[in-house]
């Protein structure tokens, strides 16, 4: 599964889990308006930790939190290389 | 089998507190800094009697940066991680007006930084799992005065406040967040009272005797157990009634 399906998926899955209404991902959609709480977004990063085995959040280059969807794609996508 | 980090582990209170999981038949990874005998000793009578598990990993809690590495380690090893018992910490005792500032700032980072940082990266994995017990080892002093140990008490105040709150924050993912709070217990750490000091501590106590170790191995199993599924954002007093 590619990075940008499998960060996809686990949006779907943790919408469902929480009880959420996930808007449609698209790469412009801004992450505070996606639907999720920031519980959620723990949820989301930690899964991924597993899934593609890095979290940028805890690396020791200060990292902001990204502000669309598509910026949080490339943040993982750089960073899984 | 479940998996259970008890930092500072290796002896004390966190020896006492990692060999009576392991005998209730958890999997635990002690946390210090050096492996002790009394450790070594304990690990083989888990693995004699087979039930549970003793693991020891040594780590500088003081190294606050590497601690995401430790945990991701931890988890990629010992998953799921059901539980987390913050228990390390140091007890450097002197009057506030002529404490070497490193030593505040010392105790500040173990007492307080280290725990903190450690719950962010266990609790997330807790989080997908959507299960997970943290407690959080405080003391008496956090809420009742003793000369001396100003600082090290404001470290063991914040751990309440701590708990509170993040009890608060992951409660809704079904993970529970308590503190023990022991009155004063033979260890290493309490090793320089004096004998009169001690016995004014009995006096004090309703029970007219000290907390031992396995007063409080017995209050954090509690809290891991499933009877204590119920209990989250609390404080339990372990003090032979010396607060009452
Ligand atoms: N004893 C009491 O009367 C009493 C009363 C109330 C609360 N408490 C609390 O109970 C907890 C345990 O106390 P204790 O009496 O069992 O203390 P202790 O006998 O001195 O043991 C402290 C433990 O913490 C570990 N530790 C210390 N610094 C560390 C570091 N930088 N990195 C990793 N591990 C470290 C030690 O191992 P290494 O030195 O090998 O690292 C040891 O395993 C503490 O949080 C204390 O504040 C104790």
């Amino acid at each position: 599964m590619s990075i940008r399906a499998t960060i996809t998926t686990q949006f779907e899955q943790v919408a469902v889990e929480q009880e959420r209404t996930l808007a449609s991902l698209a790469d412009d959609l801004k992450l505070i308006d996606c639907g999720l709480d920031s519980l959620s977004f723990a949820i989301i990063v930690a899964r991924l930790e597993d899934a593609l085995g890095v979290d940028p959040f805890s690396s020791d280059q200060a990292v902001d939190f990204p502000v669309t969807f598509g910026d949080f794609v490339r943040l993982y996508e750089r960073f899984a290389k | 089998m479940r998996s259970v980090i008890v930092t500072g582990g290796s002896r004390g209170l966190g020896l006492s507190i990692g060999t009576r999981l392991a005998a209730g038949g958890l999997r635990v990874i002690a946390i210090a800094r050096r492996e002790t005998p009394e450790f070594s000793t304990a690990a083989a009578a888990v693995r004699e009697a087979g039930r549970g598990a003793l693991h020891f990993r040594a780590f500088d809690l003081g190294e606050t940066r590497g601690i995401a590495a430790l945990v991701s380690s931890l988890h990629k090893e010992f998953r799921p991680l059901y539980g987390l018992v913050n228990n390390a910490g140091i007890g450097t005792s002197g009057v506030l007006a002529i404490m070497p500032d490193e030593q505040i700032e010392r105790l500040i980072g173990i007492n307080v930084t280290a725990p903190l940082v450690l719950s962010k990266y266990v609790v997330r994995h807790m989080m997908s799992e959507h299960a997970g017990r943290v407690v959080n080892i405080s003391s008496i002093v956090a809420s009742t005065g003793y000369h001396g140990l100003s600082a090290y008490s404001a470290t063991k105040a914040a751990l309440i406040g701590f708990t509170r709150s993040l009890a608060r924050e992951v409660g809704p993912l079904g993970i529970t967040v308590n503190a023990v709070a022991p009155g004063f217990a033979d260890t290493e750490m309490t090793a320089e009272l004096g004998e009169g000091e001690r016995d004014k501590i009995m006096r004090r106590s309703a029970l007219r005797r000290l907390v031992g170790p396995e007063d409080v191995a017995g209050a954090v199993e509690f809290l891991l157990s499933d009877q204590a599924k119920n209990i989250t954002g609390t404080t339990l007093t372990v003090d032979a009634g010396n607060t009452a």
